[in-house]
């Protein structure tokens, strides 16, 4: 075995064109395919953060069948008290309450129909980045109940401008007209429509005067260390707040199953990709490989009439493949790694497309973000592959017939 | 002390749909121990196809072929690779050398495939290499030589293994008469040093003479 190893390693380097040609379209592929997969994780990433940092958060608490009707009769009771109960678990960053509705707003000019939220500012700047979008005037702080933020969008239909006076009207608690006046004090600007066109915020206490909500609230919304912890951080709420039957927990992805739904169908379709990557890479192995074998067929008839048994020109062949695949698949990894590392640093510029990725919750730069499993997944399929495909040519090598073999030009 | 003996050995190729061709029709003969044998013949004359069953790189259609009293037609494939690595060496008429191997490592090479340590292989391909004049020539690819020096290096490559016989199918056919010449008279030295037993293919007179024995060939069978 260490005969055959040792001649395999020679024959590699005593080959280096038709060696360097094997490892270029291993090395290449595999870069390729680690840079393509870093790619996709990164827009990935970057639309889950965009998502749940920009209003829903990672996880969100209701009361049981609010997200089927989201109504106010659905509020949570002693929302504090909850909070504090799962304030502690390590995996949370923070949390924030919120009275939701669906009401009408009016200017002196126009009308339309709007979600009204009630929110904390100051925890709900830890748990979204909807403040950091006012584009004009400023965010409201928790006690101000005169003041009210609204998109873009809305402000243009309604043509107000800030200081200017709005009107919210919508069904309190009770069942009363719930109606109240508030001085412009802020125009968002996010780039999605659902919110520049159909949101107004209003400080929770205020919310709470308008609806009769005292003590109450519609959603916790939580936002945690990172997304990754979605599940596990989930589990850990959920024990937390056994005890109480009436509440529900639900994940962002099932908040919005349809970013879910995207984001799986382009792993889906990466995982294509990925095949694609490796019958391409293997194909172009096999070709090298054989052509090798061919080209060779006079040097093999030669170790064949000299005494070398098949099997040994089968793992002869083998190991040349073994090592043209491994050199290959670090080539290969410091290449899509390096560039991928690189990218993640500097970006990806796409503004040509940044309307179409917008609508994605993507921005105009793309990161890309390296995963370990995916690497590991890529080497080890372009390892396999590039050692599977040297098979045939081995043992084709390994059948040959001596005589007519050293006959061969 | 025989060597090796065949008994009525036949070798018959289909070359086509329904063409065969008989190219031994029965050959019976023995060769001893340091025996330097020609066997001579016209072409088409069975001798390649003779040297090939010899050294087992083929199987008689009928026949045996007995070495050291051993019937090499019953052996498996991976025992005939065996039996060739280790009893028979081979020069061919095209020299037959690795062209991406030197000199050194084309002699090194047959000694690696049977396992031998590294430095009794340096030490073994160098020494053999300075035997056939080639000292100086170790580190040259076979482009970079002559015939006549490539050919040299089959036969150290053939001695290296320490065979019980060299098999040389025409050596000299790609020679001119004055390499040849030299190259027959390095294999009688080695013949008569090493007591290893040449056989050789040749339809050239001035070759045959250098032989011991001649044993001639003609339409498949033995002339008497």
């Amino acid at each position: 075995m260490y005969t055959q190893i040792k001649i395999a390693w020679r024959n590699i380097i005593r080959n280096k064109r038709r060696s360097s040609l094997t490892i270029s379209a291993v090395g290449f592929g595999l870069g390729a395919l680690i840079f393509l997969w870093a790619f996709v994780d990164g827009a990935h990433f970057q639309m889950i953060e965009n998502y749940t940092s920009l209003l829903c958060g990672h996880i969100q608490i209701h009361e049981k069948g609010y997200r089927e009707n989201p109504k106010l009769e659905l509020y949570i009771e002693n929302s504090d008290k909850i909070i504090k109960q799962i304030k502690k678990i390590p995996l949370i960053k923070a949390i924030t309450k919120r009275i939701k509705t669906a009401g009408l707003i009016s200017s002196a000019e126009s009308s339309a129909g709007v979600t009204i939220l009630g929110i904390e500012p100051d925890k709900e700047r830890l748990v979204s980045s909807i403040s950091r979008h006012i584009s004009s005037g400023k965010m409201f702080n928790k006690n101000d109940d005169k003041t009210i933020i609204i998109g873009k969008d809305l402000a243009k239909n309604l043509n107000v401008s800030l200081g200017e006076k709005i009107v919210i009207m919508s069904q309190a608690l009770d069942g009363s007209i719930a109606a109240g006046a508030y001085k412009l004090a802020g125009i968002l600007n996010t780039g999605v429509d659902e919110i520049d066109k159909g949101i107004a915020l209003i400080s929770h206490k205020a919310a709470e005067e308008l609806f009769y909500m005292n003590d109450k609230t519609s959603e916790i919304a939580i936002r945690l260390k990172s997304a990754e912890y979605v599940k596990t951080a989930s589990e850990q709420i959920k024990e937390k707040l056994k005890m109480n039957q009436n509440l529900e927990i639900s994940t962002w992805e099932e908040i919005s199953p349809m970013l879910q739904q995207w984001i799986e169908f382009d792993k889906g379709f990466i995982i294509v990709i990925v095949f694609v990557v490796i019958i391409v890479v293997g194909i172009g192995i096999l070709n090298t490989v054989l052509m090798g074998v061919l080209e060779r067929k006079r040097e093999f008839g030669i170790l064949l009439a000299i005494g070398c048994h098949r099997r040994e020109i089968v793992c002869m062949v083998a190991w040349e493949s073994i090592f043209l695949g491994i050199i290959g698949t670090i080539m290969g990894l410091l290449l899509g790694t390096s560039i991928s590392l690189y990218f993640s640093h500097v970006g990806i510029n796409l503004k040509l497309f940044a309307n179409a990725l917008n609508s994605f919750y993507i921005d105009s730069f793309i990161y890309p973000k390296l995963i370990a499993t995916h690497i590991l997944f890529s080497i080890s399929s372009v390892l396999i592959t590039s050692i599977s495909v040297s098979i045939y040519p081995a043992f084709h090598a390994a059948n040959l017939n001596p005589i007519e073999a050293i006959r061969s030009v | 002390m025989n060597l090796i003996k065949t008994i009525n050995l036949k070798k018959t190729y289909i070359t086509g749909k329904d063409i065969t061709t008989d190219a031994l029709k029965g050959i019976t003969l023995e060769i001893d121990t340091k025996e330097f044998l020609a066997i001579a013949g016209p072409s088409g004359s069975g001798k390649t196809s003779l040297l090939n069953i010899l050294s087992a790189l083929d199987m008689p259609t009928s026949g045996k072929v007995l070495f050291e009293n051993k019937d090499i037609t019953e052996k498996d494939i991976n025992q005939l690779a065996d039996f060739r690595l280790n009893k028979i060496g081979f020069v061919f008429q095209s020299y037959n050398l690795i062209n991406t191997l030197t000199a050194f490592e084309n002699v090194e090479y047959i000694m690696l495939l049977q396992g031998r340590p590294t430095a009794e292989r340096k030490d073994k391909a160098e020494a053999i290499l300075k035997r056939v004049g080639l000292g100086n020539y170790l580190n040259r690819f076979p482009n970079e030589m002559s015939g006549g020096q490539q050919q040299r290096v089959a036969v150290a490559r053939a001695i290296a293994a320490e065979p019980k016989v060299i098999i040389a199918d025409e050596p000299t056919a790609n020679l001119d008469s004055k390499t040849a010449g030299l190259l027959m008279d390095l294999m009688l030295e080695l013949n008569e040093e090493k007591g290893i037993t040449f056989i050789f293919s040749t339809h050239d007179p001035m070759i045959m003479k250098k032989a011991k024995r001649i044993i001639k060939l003609k339409d498949g069978l033995i002339e008497k």
